[in-house]
Order: structure tokens, then C-alpha cells, then sequence
């Protein structure tokens, strides 16, 4: 099973737009995104291949029309629900 | 630790149903072993949870462009890639 995210040498996704100067963060809340997935790692909750692993797992309809670090926020809260850090209902 | 520089290594062409650091565009792909570095935990465990993952041998893979891009690769291009021993296979070996 190939998995949704390796699309390395694919064609048909057209050019990469590349944007002078990019910022780091498009907007705070990547920002913290970022730090949180951190934090996480950090605190062992999970590490960086699971986290990988649970971005991989987001549902095929949904992934590609996401950014990057939303990417990244479903990713986190995949794992934070299924160790029982937060209840379902409060993640979603 | 089975391979040393120079030897001549395939990538395994599977595809497994887990978390795995083949790209799609380097498997059954015919490489040369061009550094030899420590053993590391391998991610497809790690990736699952296994609170043990088996230490394996990293390698640093070369390849010719053209054997990764058959069309189109830019002249004179050699990929390189970080590889855990269990993701390649001798050369002469079929997947």
C-alpha cells in the first residue's frame, strides 16, 4: 500500500510554486502547530515515525485538499485521541 | 552489516501496508552502496509503536539518474539515499 503522501516524481500535481522570501509561518497559528508537535515529542508522548505514520493515515478524500500544517494538526490530534489524551468530543 | 562501499545493491520493489522510507520512485531500483554509517532503529517499527525496533545498519545509496528517471533525468545525476539495510537486496538478487 502505497500511502497518500508519497507523491515524489508524480507527475500531474503541476510546477512547485516557489515564493520569494517565504516566511516560516504563513500565520501564528502554524506556528503553533509546530510548537505543540514539538512539545509532544519532546514530553515522549509519541515520536517523530508515529507522527509521520499518523499524517500518512489521514483519509485519502481529505488529504490533499489540506496545507501542510494542517497536515500536521490532524496528525497530532490522531494521536492525541487514540492515547487517551483527549477525549474524542473535545478534539474535534 | 552486509554491504560495504562499492558493492552494487537493488532496493526491495514491495510495498508494504505501514509507515516505510522507500520512496515510490526508488523501489527495484538499482544502486551503489556510497557510505556506511551506524545502526539506527528502523522507523517502520518505531512508526508502530514497538518499544524495541531492531537496530539496523543506514546506508548511503547512489544512483545513477537515469536508472530513478528513466525520461528525463538531467545528465550526469546521481541520487542519493539514506536506506536501512533491509530495504535493499544484492544487486544480482530479484525482489
Amino acid at each position: 500500500m502505497s500511502r497518500l503522501n508519497d507523491v515524489g516524481g508524480l507527475t500531474g500535481f503541476g510546477p512547485i510554486e516557489r515564493e520569494p522570501d517565504e516566511p516560516l509561518f504563513h500565520s501564528e497559528w502554524e506556528a503553533r502547530v509546530f510548537a505543540l508537535n514539538r512539545l509532544l515529542m519532546a514530553r515522549g508522548l509519541y515520536n517523530l515515525d508515529e507522527f509521520r505514520d499518523a499524517v500518512e493515515r489521514i483519509d485519502p478524500a481529505r488529504y490533499y485538499g489540506l496545507s501542510y500544517y494542517e497536515r500536521w494538526f490532524e496528525g497530532i490530534r490522531t494521536l492525541v485521541i487514540e492515547r487517551g489524551i483527549v477525549p474524542p468530543e473535545t478534539a474535534a | 552489516m552486509t554491504y560495504g562501499v562499492g558493492d552494487l545493491v537493488r532496493t526491495s520493489g514491495r510495498d508494504p501496508a505501514h509507515h516505510y522510507r522507500v520512496p515510490r520512485y526508488l523501489r527495484a531500483k538499482r544502486g551503489r552502496i556510497e557510505a556506511v554509517h551506524a545502526a539506527f532503529p528502523l522507523a517502520d517499527a518505531r512508526a508502530a509503536g514497538d518499544p524495541a525496533p531492531p537496530l539496523e545498519t543506514l546506508y548511503t545509496v547512489a544512483f545513477d539518474g537515469g536508472e530513478v528517471w528513466p525520461e528525463g533525468a538531467e545528465p550526469n545525476t546521481v541520487y542519493h539515499a539514506e536506506l536501512w539495510e533491509s530495504y535493499l537486496l544484492p544487486a544480482a538478487e530479484l525482489p
